[in-house]
């Protein structure tokens, strides 16, 4: 797992000023001192999935989502995921939110870097599995992401034993702890041109976000 | 013979997984296991026959989630099922005609414990009680602690043991393939709490198979003195569509576990996949051959969450720096709460190198309790040092003793009979290892005999609380030279006698030796040598000193525990052409310069030098704030941005302070411009953004008061009404928790119409603000400094 440099710039604003070098150097040693201190980790597991309208069944998870069933239309199997980085990021930014905010931000943006870039990791393992039985996979799609409620993030941890597994659990507001983590759902289907690599930022809502990529809504 | 008795003399058996029994009997995923105890008794019944029929001598009750956590809304009580669950086991015991003990099987909560979590130690040692409390009445033999992965949650759980019941206690954790615990606990760390606390045995369970458990096992005989206990699970889990299942079958399990049994083991038994065939298979294989030989490791270790310290050949630094004696600045701190300022004290003085620190924040106006408990709290989640607790106040001390995450370090007990009666019990209790003084109620000894008999005494009592040698640290105490010359002598010759002839290790406070002489830290450092050389095992100094250190790592170099003096190159290689270039740096830098530069050293020194010709206000208007616009107009603009921005706001902050010193040392108060509430709101704890402004409004002369996260509307309320302050910040970062903002914005408004508010937050926009009553939406940090300026300046005029 790696704190992709160029994600991480992204996350704190970056817009191509002029970095000067005791800066660039300070987020090189905190991105660093991020990955080594991280052991991420991840559970997975695959149900069947059927879709009805708006009623989605993935196991015994039953979500109404519009969003998400336009997302897993067609899918007849899909993949609970849930990963983490694991809590030194959470530490860390406590420890330099007293002696050095600067570096307390960085590690918030680093940390985001690194869960994406580690789901990603995982993603890619579910996809070489789901290749080798002629499946492909649709965009992963997360609990809080359009109408996909965040309620279900209760589900998907006893479904997928996160605290035990991976050590991630919820508080009483549904956010997962440690922070750097994330649960989606990965729509497993049978025809290629369905599974279209949609980017990331492309999925959301928010299209005045700052940190918005490239690329706009998909029309949901 | 009773469990404790046969534990160690015979090689005992613990059954297998009852999970995965139950799933294969229709149990689905989700539900609550327990409950089967009530609705299916014989299928439960049925497993622990099976396990028993297996040769199994300790059957786990299904109790494992019967916490009050996880049964709420079950219809039943923690109580009941636990009661219950014991009573299966025991009737399936008597059934089956065999000789067996029944364990009460606690496992984790299923929440993270603070500081990362919301739960806090308290409520987790509440939610263990009472299936302690059921599981004990109703006859279970032992209590198995298991699956945990927190050293935190451990701890309320054998607390809840040991305090409510007097049954034996085993404790079995997840470490994962780099031999860690999820929290980053090692297994040094886990082995000296656990020892501490007093269980029974400790060992290893889930995660993996027998083979990865063996690679462990060299590690932990070689750390623990207690019985091992080893429940793997039948391998690693696999998923086939939709269903977990273990891949090593009963005969290969039962191989690795007889190699296990073989190299020394005290408890053998299973874990997820494993069925009574493995256990049948694992008892054949293994039994006839001998437990463990269990023996005193002679460790003496204090530990955090993390890691443990051992005292050993490599002395110890146990940083002095927590401590309002002597210390203006320090008490002022305490008086205003300003944990921050101590918070920082601990974090510098790891940089310097200390492996320990020292916690002493009692003052007579304070509540030292309440004090000790925020400090000891706020600490473990900013630092992984153990921790010295330093209090007199025995009440301080059993808060933090009871609230540290670790085998604590005590400082201290003395030979006064009083004293020892106060300290060894809590210290027996919590397992800390204690500070002596060799002192009692004859005074300080002037002769080293007087104080080696007095830490003779201090031993021998301390062995009637089961406390043993390893576990104390004996201080011969350090009385300057100016009132007598011996004095180092006597000090230096007792401790080479408690080191050498009693075997036990030492500590000195070492720079009470030069007090009343000039230039203090010559003599400091000398005898600091002469002390390492004379046997101390731990320096309690100013890792702050530079002298001090060079002689800590030289005397380690000298010494030969400092490896190849690796730790010597990598502390001194470098470091020649420093300090010159480092003077040259902030003697070319102006104030200005220094805080758009981001250069926190610079802009201090920048301050103190323009306030040797310029009055204060001229420094804050001619180069502090005019440096803070041009850095914020760049954020703004977008040709600055965030750790930059921040950067200049901790070099402003350091040329503020030397401002605050100024003023201080001529008596004035520095007046501020406002006074601010801040706080991220209820059900949210993301809040790197609401710190993040806070800082930045510091910077532009407001006073904060930061609420922190997780904030209920009625404290938001509270804080306004009480500072009666003009301004609130809220911030929110989820969908979820933009309805509690709304709900503290509805609530100010109602009650104080006059007070405005201003968001944001990941998740709000404009619109959004303005839906929920908001006064004002700050994209980002300086759109909440400019909002707060205007709205300051207006209403001041």
């Amino acid at each position: 797992m790696k704190a992709d440099r160029k994600e991480t710039l992204r996350y704190l604003g970056y817009r191509g000023q002029q970095l000067d070098p005791g800066t660039a150097e300070m987020i090189e040693a905190i991105a660093a001192e991020l990955e080594q201190g991280s052991s991420p980790k991840s559970v997975y597991q695959e149900y069947e999935c059927k879709v009805n309208g708006d009623r989605i069944r993935i196991g015994s998870l039953e979500v109404e989502s519009r969003h998400l069933a336009v997302n897993l239309k067609g899918c007849e199997r899909a993949v609970l995921l849930a990963a983490t980085i694991g809590r030194t990021a959470d530490f860390l930014i406590r420890k330099y939110s007293v002696c050095n905010m600067a570096k307390a931000a960085v590690v918030q943006a680093a940390g985001a870097a690194c869960i994406e870039s580690y789901v990603d990791e995982v993603e890619d393992a579910v996809r070489k599995q789901a290749r080798e039985r002629g499946l492909y996979l649709r965009p992963r799609f997360s609990p809080g992401y359009g109408d996909f409620a965040l309620d279900h993030q209760k589900d998907i941890f006893e479904m997928l034993a996160c605290g035990k597994r991976i050590g991630v659990v919820l508080t009483e507001g549904n956010l997962m702890m440690p922070s750097k983590s994330v649960t989606a759902v990965i729509g497993l289907t049978t025809k290629e041109r369905e599974s279209c690599q949609m980017e990331k930022c492309s999925l959301c809502m928010k299209t005045d976000c700052e940190f918005r990529q490239e690329g706009e809504a998909n029309g949901l | 013979m009773g469990f404790k008795e046969q534990l160690g003399n015979q090689l005992l058996f613990f059954d297998g997984a009852m999970g995965t029994m139950l799933q294969e009997r229709g149990l689905s995923s989700g539900e609550l296991p327990e409950l089967w105890n009530i609705s299916k008794e014989e299928v439960i019944l049925d497993i622990h026959k099976q396990y028993l029929a297996s040769g199994c001598n300790i059957i786990k009750a299904n109790t494992f989630g019967a916490n009050p956590f996880k049964v709420e809304g079950t219809g039943y009580t923690c109580e009941e099922l636990t009661a219950k669950g014991i009573a299966i086991v025991k009737r399936a015991i008597a059934e089956s005609g065999r000789e067996a003990y029944a364990a009460l099987d606690i496992g984790s909560l299923g929440k993270l414990l603070e500081p990362l979590g919301d739960l806090s130690f308290e409520e987790a040692y509440e939610a263990f009680k009472p299936m302690c409390v059921a599981g004990a009445q109703a006859g279970a033999d032992l209590c198995l602690i298991e699956t945990m992965n927190d050293t935190y949650e451990i701890k309320a759980a054998v607390l809840a043991a040991k305090e409510n019941t007097s049954l034996p206690i085993v404790v079995t954790m997840v470490f994962d393939e780099e031999g860690k615990l999820l929290t980053g606990a090692d297994m040094a760390a886990a082995v000296a709490l656990l020892e501490g606390l007093g269980a029974d045995a400790l060992g290893l369970n889930c995660g993996f198979g027998p083979d990865v458990m063996q690679k462990f096992l060299p590690r932990l005989r070689e750390l623990t003195s207690l019985p091992i206990v080893v429940n793997p699970n039948a391998g690693l889990p696999s998923v086939v569509d939709g269903k977990t299942c273990f891949h090593v079958g009963a005969k290969e399990f039962a191989a690795v576990m007889k190699e296990i049994a073989l190299d020394g083991v005290s408890i053998l038994g299973g874990c997820c996949g494993t069925t009574p065939a493995h256990l049948a298979a694992l008892v054949e294989a293994c039994s006839g051959i001998p437990p463990l030989a269990v023996s005193d490791k002679n460790r003496s270790m204090v530990s955090s969450y993390t890691h443990a310290v051992e005292f050993n050949d490599r002395p110890k630094i146990i940083g002095e720096r927590i401590n309002p004696t002597g210390k203006s600045r320090f008490k002022q701190a305490l008086r205003d709460q300003d944990l921050e300022y101590i918070y920082k004290e601990a974090l510098a003085q790891q940089d310097l190198g200390a492996h320990i620190l020292d916690v002493n924040v009692g003052l007579p106006e304070i509540d030292e309790v309440k004090m000790m408990r925020s400090v000891v709290t706020g600490l473990q989640g900013i630092t992984d040092l153990p921790l010295q607790i330093d209090t007199s106040d025995a009440r301080a001390m059993e808060t933090a003793l009871r609230l540290y995450n670790g085998k604590p370090l005590l400082n201290s007990v003395n030979g006064k009979q009083e004293s020892m009666d106060a300290v060894f019990p809590l210290a027996a209790k919590y397992g800390a290892m204690v500070v002596c003084l060799t002192l009692d109620e004859g005074g300080i000894p002037k002769t080293a005999e007087g104080r080696i008999q007095i830490a003779e005494k201090i031993i021998a009592e301390a062995a009637k609380y089961g406390i043993q040698k390893k576990d104390l640290l004996i201080d011969t105490l350090t009385m300057t030279i100016s009132t007598g010359q011996e004095n180092a002598k006597v000090t230096l010759d007792a401790l080479h006698y408690v080191r050498h002839v009693l075997g036990v290790h030492t500590t000195l406070g070492v720079s009470n030796i030069s007090f009343g002489l000039p230039q203090r830290e010559r003599v400091n450092t000398a005898f600091f040598t002469m002390a390492l050389a004379q046997g101390l095992s731990a320096g309690i100094i100013n890792p702050a000193s530079e002298a001090m250190m060079s002689a800590y790592h030289a005397y380690c170099a000298l010494n030969g525990s400092d490896s190849q003096c690796a730790d010597y190159i990598s502390a001194y290689s470098k470091q020649e052409q420093q300090p010159k270039q480092v003077a040259a740096k902030s003697g070319e830098v102006s104030l200005f310069d220094a805080v758009v530069r981001g250069l926190v050293e610079s802009a201090y020194q920048a301050a103190k030098k323009e306030l040797e010709t310029k009055k204060p206000l001229e420094v804050i208007d001619q180069e502090l704030i005019p440096a803070l616009d041009q850095v914020g107009q760049g954020f703004e603009k977008k040709s600055v941005f965030l750790p930059q921005l921040l950067m200049s706001a901790d070099a402003a902050k350091a040329g503020f302070d030397a401002i605050k010193e100024h003023l201080k040392a001529k008596g004035d108060a520095s007046a501020s411009k406002g006074t601010i509430v801040i706080a991220t709101v209820k059900g949210d704890i993301h809040d790197i953004g609401k710190n993040i402004v806070k800082v930045l409004l510091e910077n532009y002369g407001f006073q904060v008061i930061d609420l922190g996260k997780d904030v209920d509307p009625q404290l938001v309320l509270k804080a306004a009404r009480e500072h009666q302050v003009k301004l609130v910040g809220l911030s929110a970062l989820m969908t979820t928790t933009v309805a509690n903002m709304e709900a503290t914005i509805k609530l100010l408004k109602e009650e104080l119409p006059s007070c405005k508010v201003m968001v944001g937050g990941a998740v709000l926009t404009q619109t959004y603000a303005d839906m929920i009553g908001a006064d004002f939406y700050s994209k980002d940090a300086m759109g909440s400094v400019r909002y707060a300026n205007e709205l300051f300046e207006r209403t001041n005029v």
